[in-house]
């Protein structure tokens, strides 16, 4: 399906989006649904591009998110890195799953990315989150089916737009 | 060996490689992770990164403004002329209390000056609005639209409405942060309203509750009582309100009851807050002669100092 390689200006397009979404200002009643867009977004390209997204990208965004998002430095540059490491090694059978099973396999990275978190939360020594700490990874494995689709739409668009 | 592993990578492709490169990567984050946490030696680097931040701010900012313009503009006249009115009226009330207060103060720095000598001081406050941006929830940070442009500076204390918010933690030119109070690492030197005790309040983790870990077991506090600020630590200026007991916890065979209390200003919800101006070194409002109960009250109110993390 992907014959011509696709530009960078695409991918930095989704990330800026991604960002955006992920610092947008929500009702605190929703807040507890937003779901992990970068590592998503990430996943996505990780697994339809050979070689565009490597570890030294998803440190580097993974630090730019921890600068704009205040959060501990290095926090979401480890769980960047370690989400990039897991899906490129498993790349080859993560592709060729039906939509559900990538869907659960999506589910499985987000849910141990949280695992992460909540052991650098416990190193910390902050109190244990809430229940509500879980529901990101299962909003996010209820969106991949419908991201996958509109990221791929515009890839094609984008590519379309550039041939013609 | 393994390369930076900025670069494409094609050479070290090898699964071995990249598990090389996964350790390189987690290490480095750890340890940033811990340099952010220990001390404060990634604060120049992040200084220095908020040129480059805040014009994502603002883009990220930009919908929602826009959409409260648009909210402002369909709001018919009617419902405007009401809600004139309301305020008309709460001003009045206000302005009415404040009457007596004036009269109070009057009334109180007479005494003070029988007293001691220590004298209340009038604080200067400057008005700002919280910038609309989700910062990471675990963070316990919020931002405001006033910089070093403006005159903020770091250790300033906040408020609302209500009560304490927290204070500047990092000033940029056209924003700053302000760490919440409901920040675990936060502890706020507080007296309770009623008694006098003084005690440290500290942060929980959750944006509805303050903890004070260390109220002696004999102490006379009750469920409902009014938190204020002591003043105590130079940071936070004495007498504003903080919190409101809700639960206290009196363990068999413990010298300490815990006591858990709830914020009164709208820490997740608020909109506008105001950054108070201390006026140069003088002694804190609050340090009247003291109620004999201290001598009990608190082994670490040293360490109290504000923040720390």
């Amino acid at each position: 399906m992907i014959t011509r390689r696709d530009r960078p200006g695409t991918f930095l397009l989704t990330l800026a989006v991604a960002i955006v979404l992920t610092l947008l200002y929500l009702p605190p009643v929703l807040d507890a649904f937003r779901p992990y867009w970068v590592a998503l977004i990430l996943i996505y390209w990780c697994l339809e591009t050979q070689g565009m997204i490597n570890l030294g990208k998803a440190f580097i965004i993974g630090l730019l998110l921890d600068l704009l998002g205040g959060s501990l430095l290095g926090l979401h540059a480890l769980s960047l890195v370690i989400l990039v490491y897991l899906v490129t090694r498993f790349r080859a059978r993560l592709r060729f799953f039906p939509p559900w099973q990538q869907a659960l396999s999506v589910f499985a990275l987000l849910l141990n990315d949280r695992i992460i978190l909540l052991w650098i939360i416990s190193l910390r020594g902050d109190p244990l989150p809430s229940l509500g700490f879980w529901l990101p990874p299962i909003v996010g494995t209820l969106l991949w089916p419908w991201l996958f689709l509109m990221l791929d739409w515009v890839r094609a668009s984008v590519r379309r737009r550039a041939s013609s | 060996m393994v390369t930076g592993g900025s670069g494409a990578g094609t050479k070290f492709f090898g699964p071995a490689a990249q598990t090389a490169r996964l350790m390189l990567y987690g290490l480095l984050a750890i340890v940033l992770m811990a340099m952010d946490q220990r001390g404060h030696y990634v604060d120049a680097f992040r200084n220095q990164v908020a040129y480059l931040t805040e014009p994502v701010y603002h883009v990220v900012e930009w919908p929602v403004r826009a959409m409260r313009n648009l909210f402002g503009q369909m709001q018919s006249h009617r419902s405007l002329r009401q809600e004139n009115s309301d305020l008309r009226e709460a001003l009045l009330g206000q302005k009415g209390s404040l009457q007596r207060l004036e009269t109070l103060n009057e009334e109180n720095r007479r005494l003070r000056a029988l007293i001691e000598g220590a004298q209340g001081q009038a604080f200067d406050y400057q008005f700002a609005e919280l910038v609309r941006v989700d910062l990471d929830p675990f963070s316990h940070k919020v931002m405001v639209d006033r910089g070093s442009g403006d005159g903020v500076e770091v250790g300033q204390a906040v408020i609302d409405g209500a009560g304490v918010m927290g204070q500047v933690e990092e000033v940029h030119l056209h924003f700053s942060t302000i760490r919440l109070i409901s920040d675990p690492n936060h502890a706020l030197p507080v007296q309770i309203n009623r008694t006098g005790l003084r005690t440290v309040a500290f942060g929980s983790g959750v944006t509805g509750a303050l903890l004070m870990p260390s109220v002696p077991r004999q102490a006379d506090v009750r469920e409902g009582d009014l938190v204020v600020t002591s003043g105590l630590g130079d940071r936070f200026p004495g007498g504003y309100p903080v919190a409101t007991i809700t639960s206290i916890n009196r363990g068999k065979g413990q010298t300490f009851v815990t006591v858990e209390a709830t914020p009164l200003a709208a820490l997740d919800r608020g909109r506008e807050v105001l950054l108070i101006n201390a006026p140069a070194k003088e002694v804190p409002a609050t340090q009247v002669p003291t109620v004999e109960k201290e001598e009990q009250a608190l082994p670490d109110e040293k360490e109290a100092g504000g923040d720390e993390t």
